[in-house]
């Protein structure tokens, strides 16, 4: 068990706790949770550098704190207030911090893949160092934007990681009822892109598949496609009703990716109770600013609606 | 911009866009050209013509046939610090694109409050000419309302070239609109770079007694159409456009302030066509209401040489429209 | 009789044709099939054969100048010395052939 594992398990904590804290709040507004799925994004995030970029669906708040994203900018960017990143203008569908090497998260189901493939492609013409990271759901794999991407990506060798997060379901619609392929990880086959189905509660094995693929694009040898098996702890989103019974739930719930972290690192002497305690109070700190900074922040001025359109 | 070469050379059509790219390839290592049949055939119109073994497969391009990934790869290459031409080779084949475009590449640089721009540039092929329902649409006016997308559409080979080479060097996002009917011709374009301003109308020719708004290939059309009116008394002012978003309504209102009525040409559909954002302007600016749409038949536009011709305006409808305009 | 070279035609979807390059000068002789000029439309190049025997006297037209169907782009004749005319107006057409590639 490495060093970092520690740090693993202080990402999922802090986005655990970050979306606790939001959903206590009032204005909560319209969002995707990514509670349950932080061990994809804390894992595939483990395996970016500095020079990476990462795309995502409208599941962006794992993902955006997993990249490094400061937290209370990222509140305030949910909270729509003029000192998130993008000014209070994208929130959470649209976050995005380049600099950061979060490129940004898309709202539309399937519609930042053939954008990834373009950032792919800028980054091999330019000679950067620096791969491009796309996170979808299973919602997007019957799109025919997720074919195009694949086989441009197989055609070029673009440095291209695709990540399914596979959650089970398009809103209330089961994997079975909406896709053909049992496993995801086969719509890469007839492109040859070599391609796995992991289990997405466990951020170590997300965080070995990632690297292996990641590292595959660094060398040039081009895309690949890794499934990981995950499941959301809430509703698709807070518009949304919930379809799944009590029992399955609770059966998803024992699968917590932050329980089994804790569990393996509490079973290898590596996480003491006081370090526990520790890391629990860093991130209640760290959660408490966050709000405490987008609390302060402002809205935009009503003026600057026409800023940056054109 | 036009430099201190004086004097014009006549090009086809296709070679002032194959020139205005060239140039700007050779300026800027992130121009790049993406798109089916661009590099070593050339474009379907060899308006490509000496890309690919002027500056290679890397740089030009060969897609397959997937217009959502073709945009969106030259959306995504765009934010990531490239100058792309996306090039889709009929106008009717860029709504497979249109999420891409609009949902990301026109809207990135709002959303992400200026963190990310899309200096791309949808280089599409309009028009009707013989090739049928799929083949000869007119879709600019879908273009023209969506915030952050820029739209030029020029009407002979110095404006392709001008603009071209404008809509290159743009923050972008831009769709450069052509036409079928304006690659069989040819044009005086200036021997020295000269670059178009995006958002300035052309006066084309002066008149007193109306002013034709109009684009693209139908700037002759008017132009054919006014030649018969002066013929019979009638002198005609001819507008064209060159940019559909943003629009220069100051040079369209100027000229109908002063000839007092407006005939709006395009191949299009008139409904909720450019002619209707054209005429608005004008009516809420002058308040002129001696104003009249010509444009194609509420029909698709068929390979039927009888049906495309009953189809789509010509000389003859332009003709007749000022007549009952200034009649009325 | 000195007959004048046209730009032949009709030729489909063609406004203006470039003069690309002459394969002979004034005083060769051209056998039938032989390959005269070459003409740029917008998308193709169009080969004018010679279809008779002839010597061309006068090219009028120089490379990189534009011409419509039917204008005279250069004069042709049988016999090496007979005088050219002053104008190509009301000469006879020099026959050819003529293949758009």
């Amino acid at each position: 068990m490495d060093a970092d594992a520690i740090g693993l398990l202080r990402s999922m904590l802090l986005i655990r706790a970050f979306e606790d804290a939001l959903m206590r709040r009032p204005d909560h507004g319209f969002q995707l949770l990514s509670a349950g799925q932080e061990a994809v994004a804390v894992g595939v995030c483990a395996a970016l550098t500095a020079d990476d970029q990462l795309l995502t669906s409208g599941r962006s708040i794992g993902p955006a704190l997993a990249r490094g994203l400061d937290p209370g900018a990222v509140m305030a960017e949910l909270l729509g207030r003029a000192s998130g990143p993008n000014r209070g203008r994208g929130g959470r569908g649209h976050i995005a911090d380049p600099d950061a090497g979060f490129f940004g998260a898309h709202a539309v189901v399937g519609g930042n893949l053939t954008i990834a493939a373009g950032v792919a492609l800028a980054l091999q013409l330019s000679g950067r160092p620096g791969i491009a990271v796309c996170v979808f759901g299973d919602g997007a794999c019957g799109s025919g934007a997720l074919h195009e991407t694949l086989n441009i990506a197989a055609l070029w060798k673009l440095p291209l990681v695709l990540v399914c997060d596979n959650n089970g379901y398009s809103i209330a619609t089961q994997q079975a009822a909406a896709l053909a392929p049992s496993r995801l990880a086969d719509l890469a086959a007839p492109f040859r892109i070599p391609a796995s189905t992991i289990d997405g509660m466990d951020v170590l094995a997300v965080r070995d598949a990632a690297r292996a693929a990641a590292q595959r694009a660094r060398l040039g040898e081009g895309p690949s496609f890794v499934e990981c098996l995950s499941g959301r702890f809430s509703t698709h989103s807070t518009a949304t009703r919930e379809t799944r019974a009590p029992d399955e739930l609770a059966t998803l719930k024992a699968r917590c990716p932050i329980r089994r972290l804790a569990t393996r690192l509490e079973a290898l002497g590596t996480l003491t109770a006081d370090a526990r305690s520790c890391l629990d109070g860093e991130v209640a700190d760290s959660v408490a600013a966050a709000i405490a900074f987008a609390d302060a922040a402002p809205y935009p001025d009503p003026d600057e609606l026409l800023r940056d359109v054109v | 911009m036009s430099s201190d070469v004086p004097g014009t050379v006549k090009l086809f059509f296709r070679e002032a866009i194959a020139r205005a790219l060239r140039e700007e390839m050779a300026h800027d290592a992130r121009v790049i050209v993406l798109g089916q049949d661009v590099g070593r055939f050339g474009g379907a119109y060899r308006e490509f013509d000496g890309l690919y073994a002027a500056f290679g497969g890397a740089r030009v391009r060969d897609t397959p046939v997937a217009e959502a990934s073709i945009i969106g790869l030259g959306v995504g290459a765009a934010a990531a610090g490239l100058h792309p031409l996306v090039s889709i080779t009929y106008m009717d084949f860029l709504m497979l694109g249109l999420d891409p475009l609009v949902n990301y590449g026109a809207k990135v640089r709002f959303k992400t409050g200026g963190r990310l721009a899309a200096p791309l540039v949808v280089k599409t092929t309009a028009g009707a000419k013989g090739q049928g329902v799929a083949h000869s649409q007119c879709l600019e006016p879908w273009l023209m309302n969506v915030p952050g997308l820029k739209v030029v559409a020029p009407s002979n080979a110095a404006d392709a070239y001008g603009l071209l080479k404008a809509a290159l060097r743009d923050d972008g996002p831009v769709v450069f609109v052509d036409h079928k009917r304006l690659f069989p011709t040819a044009g005086e374009v200036p021997r020295g770079e000269t670059i178009v301003p995006i958002g300035r109308a052309a006066v084309r020719r002066r008149g007193s007694d109306v002013t034709i708004v109009t684009h693209g290939y139908m700037c002759r059309t008017a132009d054919a159409a006014a030649d018969r009116l002066a013929e019979n008394g009638v002198a005609c002012e001819i507008v064209d456009l060159r940019s559909l978003a943003p629009l220069d309504a100051e040079t369209v209102c100027e000229s109908v302030a002063r000839t007092g009525a407006l005939v709006t040409l395009e191949e299009g559909p008139t409904a909720c066509g450019v002619g209707a954002e054209v005429a608005c302007r004008v009516h809420e600016a002058l308040g002129v209401r001696r104003i009249a749409r010509v444009g194609a038949a509420p029909a698709p536009v068929s390979s039927n040489p009888v049906l495309e011709a009953a189809c789509l305006p010509d000389a003859a409808r332009v003709v007749a429209a000022v007549r009952r305009l200034l009649l009325s | 009789m000195i007959s004048k070279l046209a730009v032949p035609g009709p030729i489909e979807d063609v406004e203006e044709l470039r003069v690309l390059a002459w394969h002979g000068a004034p005083g060769t002789a051209f056998a039938p099939g032989a390959l005269i000029v070459e003409l740029e439309t917008h998308k193709a190049v169009v080969e004018v054969r010679a279809a008779r025997p002839g010597i061309l006297r006068a090219i009028l037209c120089e490379p990189g100048s534009w011409e419509k169907v039917g204008n005279a782009l250069a004069l042709f004749s049988d016999d090496p010395d007979e005088t050219l005319p002053g104008s190509a107006a009301a000469l006879p057409p020099w026959i050819v052939e003529f293949a758009v590639t």
